[in-house]
């Protein structure tokens, strides 16, 4: 905790963030009661299996990962089983990277206007997740 | 203590506490939980404490679901259009708890982007931060497992092509994919499986690496976004 050595840039966790946060809570409150109040959850008509309906989607946040392993036949050149493959092996090497992300940015700086290749890699994978959720979504 | 002095409601109060205190030392307790210190530029914009409050909201909505849900093909459908129809702001629960899923999952990642952003990941935290990475799965988790339980269409479809995602796994993706379905396809299996994960193992699972979390973050105190690496 040696944060503890520049006492004038310290702020008290409670009262003060305490009632910022629960202010923050009664705001979200706030926004999930209105959001079920005017687009209650929908329920389309009982499972059946032996109907399989036009545009089967999973759900948005695992579209991005869906449409990529659709993409992922432009790997064919590299052999039949490379599509597939490649279409699920990326995704989970990209997975693995973030869990094991402070060990592979050991840089001690930590301020953001410091490391700007993370902010662009950060700020590219997020544009391709966006841009592969939307693409799912409209087509 | 100054017993006499106090007026009515501070008196009873001060002799609460001081029944605990005697027993349990509870305002040290509460002064070591309370009483801490965070960066004033640690800009948090309070998105991990929206993810927890998001997940009570969540345990809450849920349980007065399970009051009513019915697990099996025949009734999941009617359960719901039951809950939706007849159950006193039924529907309201059920609204709450869906929008709430979708919430959390933006909050968990708003949450983990502000980390990644101001490199509160670095040393000392790696910790802090795996373990965020095994709450941010089971969130998503959650959202998996819960969207099959009302048994629409979409509920049926949607677990059918999710769980085909994993058969592209090389080598065990198929046994995964027939682990997760519990058989070939999606059936009255599946429909007990998620649920028997939904309510039980991902509750639990969630609750312990939040309090690891959470103590770990206390432990430490919040990073100072312009300070460079701490020993
Ligand atoms: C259920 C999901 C989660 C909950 C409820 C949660 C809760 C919290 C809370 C309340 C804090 C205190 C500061 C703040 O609010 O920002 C925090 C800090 C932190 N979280 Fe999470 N978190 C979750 C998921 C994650 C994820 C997905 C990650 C990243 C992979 C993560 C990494 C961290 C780290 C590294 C800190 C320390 C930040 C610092 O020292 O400034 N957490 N978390």
């Amino acid at each position: 905790m040696s944060d503890k050595s520049k006492p004038k840039n310290l702020l008290p966790f409670w009262p003060h963030y305490v009632l910022s946060e629960l202010i923050a809570w009664y705001v979200i409150l706030g926004i999930l009661v209105t959001l079920a109040a005017f687009l209650p959850a929908g329920l389309e008509d009982r499972a059946n299996p032996l109907l399989t309906p036009e545009h089967v989607k999973p759900e948005w946040y695992f579209l991005s990962v869906y449409q990529f392993l659709k993409v992922a036949a432009v790997f064919s050149f590299l052999g039949a089983d490379a599509p597939r493959l490649l279409g699920i092996v990326i995704p989970g090497i990209a997975m693995a990277a973030l869990f094991f992300l402070p060990f592979l940015d050991r840089g001690p700086k930590r301020p953001a206007r410091q490391r700007p290749r993370m902010l662009i890699i950060l700020v590219s994978v997020l544009v391709i997740l966006i841009g592969l959720t939307l693409w799912g979504q409209y087509s | 203590m100054t017993q006499s002095t106090r007026a009515f409601p501070r008196r009873w109060f001060d002799a609460t506490m001081d029944w605990f205190d005697e027993r349990i030392a509870l305002r040290q307790l509460i002064a070591a939980s309370l009483h801490v210190v965070i960066p004033r530029r640690a800009h948090t914009y309070y998105l991990g404490g929206i993810t927890l409050f998001l997940f009570a909201s969540q345990a809450v909505t849920g349980i007065l679901l399970s009051l009513y849900y019915q697990p099996t093909p025949e009734s999941a459908y009617n359960s719901i259009l039951y809950i939706m129809n007849q159950v006193n702001f039924g529907w309201l629960m059920r609204s709450v708890h869906a929008w709430g899923a979708n919430l959390m999952i933006i909050f968990c990642v708003l949450h983990l982007l502000r980390v990644a952003v101001q490199g509160a990941y670095k040393k000392p935290r790696e910790i802090t931060w795996m373990v965020g990475m095994g709450l941010l799965f089971i969130t998503l988790g959650f959202g998996f497992t819960g969207y099959l339980l009302p048994w629409d269409q979409r509920a049926f479809w949607a677990t059918t092509v999710g769980t085909e995602i994993a058969s592209a796994v090389p080598l065990v993706g198929e046994a995964i994919r027939d682990f997760l379905r519990a058989g070939a396809d999606v059936s009255a299996l599946t429909l007990s499986r998620f649920l028997g994960v939904h309510m039980l193992i991902l509750p639990a699972s969630l609750v312990g690496l939040l309090l690891v979390h959470l103590l770990i973050i206390h432990q430490q105190g919040l990073a100072d976004p312009h300070a460079t690496e701490e020993q």
